[in-house]
């Protein structure tokens, strides 16, 4: 490689790594933890999935309940399991029967507790769990500028991905083995930076585009549609298999006894291990009535086992039929594997907890970017105004960063304290602590003080979340342990590791720097 | 450490030119090219295909313009390079049509 080449991608990988580092942090941070975000769900409301993946439901029961609030004929109703929730989505659209009044005929959309059947709406179902997913590509401004904004550090940290392994190539190998922990500062973060950035690029570099396209797919939609369709998106979704098909509604009653659960129920004997997450209604009582059941092939004997069938209930003859025992066609495979790979929820915990720690070496290798880029400009040869400026950008950065996990430790109490916490007072609580614990920090100006303090505090925030739990809810640790509660126990003993693993690194700096003040 | 400035553009409108080129010339070839190559083959598959690769040639034409000597050279470049691809594209669509 050229000097030239090698100066100008080195200057481009610093500039857009200092450019997105914070919003890059953010998304590392609270992205780490959305890996067990159905299990913070539950945890908050002490629930227990038994049957993870699939609804667990008496359809025929239920659409006799919402029959009895609303009129259900001609509706396209979905029941649909998002997460590993007792919740489920229900959507019912409007009825298409003209007769019926403007309100009587509106579409709803609202969460079902499959357990106590209790109903729900966004709002009030708000979590912890939730607010740290949605924040992972903040999705708390304004729609849709949060999804772009993530989006772009998303294109961006790909571009940093980039030509910072192609800035490291010469040395991939030599320095991999590289820790000089006893020499000066600068070569300790250089060293922690290119060794964990190495170990962790294959991860980001999924991660980079994946999260790219979830963000931005809209500006690989736009012109294809504009260019290939002449603006028929309908169309586009349909040849990506993205789209329900449509079946017309012919407005007579079907003189049928209905019975959704007989479907499942086929289906599932049809597919060993099949579990269906999704019941589409079509045309609810109708001539036209159509019932597609979908769902994936468990992920231990299929990765990317998508199927469904739809049946004409009329004739109870099966209108359309995707088998997700065959050979996964390439269509399907790019389209489930994106989510896979970025969610990491085909393997289990041992997947999640190895991608959780990628991620905070992620965070780390961000961090310790921030730092290299301040003290190699940290020299007598640049003007004082300068030095003074690039600290205290280093100060604000590491400010807003490191007081996350406190804040995080800290609304994992709030939510057991007030529980149901509610959308307002999380945003409120969250967002005004995050604000107020980044201002001591940067008035204090001094960054040994923000990284032992927001460690120590977060650490002990953190072991004391399994105790409030006790207190509040009773489900301590062993007796979440002994009645098999898995997603509350997971989380207690989550945040018992983080907090221990967090001390430990505590204590260890306190004496680095003890021994280092002795030795001056 | 930080990079030797005198490989760098210090003044505006190199830099100007390059950003562009690198951002908005960048997606527009990379787009362009997928798309001509799925008004030709099978579109599904080449759509579907560019929800990586088009962000990846993306990236990689962005590190192209900023390793060029003239950001308004590339600038030529990326315009001629689409107008080759829009053509070609437009040929496959009239003969594949899709709608």
């Amino acid at each position: 490689m050229s000097k030239r080449t090698y100066n100008i991608l080195f200057h481009l990988h610093t500039v857009s790594g200092i450019v997105i580092s914070v919003a890059l942090y953010v998304i590392f941070f609270t992205g780490s933890f959305s890996f067990f975000r159905d299990e913070i769900v539950n945890w908050e409301r002490g629930h227990t999935v038994k049957a993870p993946e699939e609804i667990n439901l008496d359809f025929d029961e239920t659409l006799e309940q919402m029959s009895k609030e609303r009129n259900l004929f001609g509706r396209d109703i979905e029941f649909k399991q998002y997460y590993n929730e007792q919740h489920i989505g229900v959507n019912l659209g409007a009825s298409k029967d003209t007769l019926l009044t403007k309100e009587k005929a509106a579409g709803a959309f609202y969460y079902l507790n499959t357990d106590d059947k209790s109903t729900t709406d966004y709002a009030t179902s708000y979590s912890l769990g939730e607010f740290l997913y949605r924040l992972h590509f903040f999705a708390q401004m304004p729609h849709p500028f949060g999804y772009y904004l993530s989006g772009f550090v998303a294109l961006f940290f790909l571009f940093a991905l980039i030509t910072g392994i192609v800035v490291h190539w010469d040395k991939i190998i030599s320095n991999f083995y590289v820790f000089r922990p006893m020499t000066k500062l600068k070569t300790v973060w250089t060293d922690a930076h290119t060794a964990l950035g190495v170990i962790g690029f294959p991860f980001q570099l999924v991660y980079a585009v994946t999260g790219t396209f979830f963000m931005l797919k809209i500006l690989l939609v736009a012109p294809t549609v504009l260019a290939l369709y002449d603006g028929d998106d309908k169309k586009l979704y349909e040849d990506l298999e993205y789209a329900h098909p449509h079946f017309e509604f012919q407005n007579t009653p079907i003189n049928k006894s209905i019975n959704i659960n007989s479907y499942v129920k086929q289906v599932k004997s049809k597919w060993n291990n099949f579990n269906v997450n999704e019941v589409h209604i079509f045309n609810y009582g109708d001539k036209g009535m159509h019932v597609s059941v979908s769902g994936n092939l468990d992920y231990k004997n299929k990765i990317n086992g998508y199927g469904y069938t739809i049946y004409n209930v009329t004739d109870g003859s099966i209108y359309g039929i995707k088998d997700p025992t065959q050979k996964t066609s390439y269509l399907d495979a790019v389209k489930g594997i994106f989510y896979r790979l970025h969610f990491g929820d085909y393997g289990g915990y041992g997947l999640r907890i190895i991608s959780f720690l990628l991620g905070l070496i992620g965070c780390f290798v961000i961090l310790s970017g921030v730092l290299i880029w301040l003290t190699a400009r940290n020299k007598k040869n640049i003007p004082v105004k300068k030095r003074k400026f690039n600290e205290a950008v280093v100060r604000y950065y590491l400010a807003i960063c490191l007081s996350m996990y406190p804040i995080t430790a800290l609304s994992f109490i709030l939510v057991k304290v007030v529980n149901p916490t509610g959308m307002s007072l999380l945003y409120q609580f969250y967002f005004i602590g995050w604000l107020l614990i980044s201002i001591f920090f940067i008035l204090k100006k001094d960054n040994y003080l923000t990284n032992t303090y927001s460690l120590l505090s977060g650490s002990i925030i953190g072991l004391s979340i399994p105790i409030v739990n006790g207190i509040c809810t009773g489900n301590w640790i062993w007796v979440s342990f002994e009645k098999g509660y898995d997603q509350i126990l997971f989380i207690d003993i989550f945040w018992i590791v983080i907090g221990i693993v967090g001390l430990l690194i505590f204590s260890k700096i306190i004496k680095t720097q003890k021994n280092n003040s002795i030795n001056k | 450490m930080p990079a030797n400035s005198k490989y760098l553009n210090p003044s505006f409108w190199p830099r100007f030119s390059k950003i562009t080129a690198a951002i908005i010339g960048g997606f527009i070839v990379s787009i362009l090219f997928h798309l001509a190559i799925a008004s030709w083959l099978d579109h599904v598959d080449v759509i579907i295909t560019s929800t990586y690769s088009a962000i990846i040639l993306w990236v990689c034409l962005m590190i192209i313009a900023f390793l060029a000597k003239n950001g308004w050279k590339i600038w030529g470049i990326y315009i001629i390079t689409s107008i080759i691809l829009a053509i070609i594209m437009f040929y496959g669509k009239a003969l594949n049509p899709l709608i």
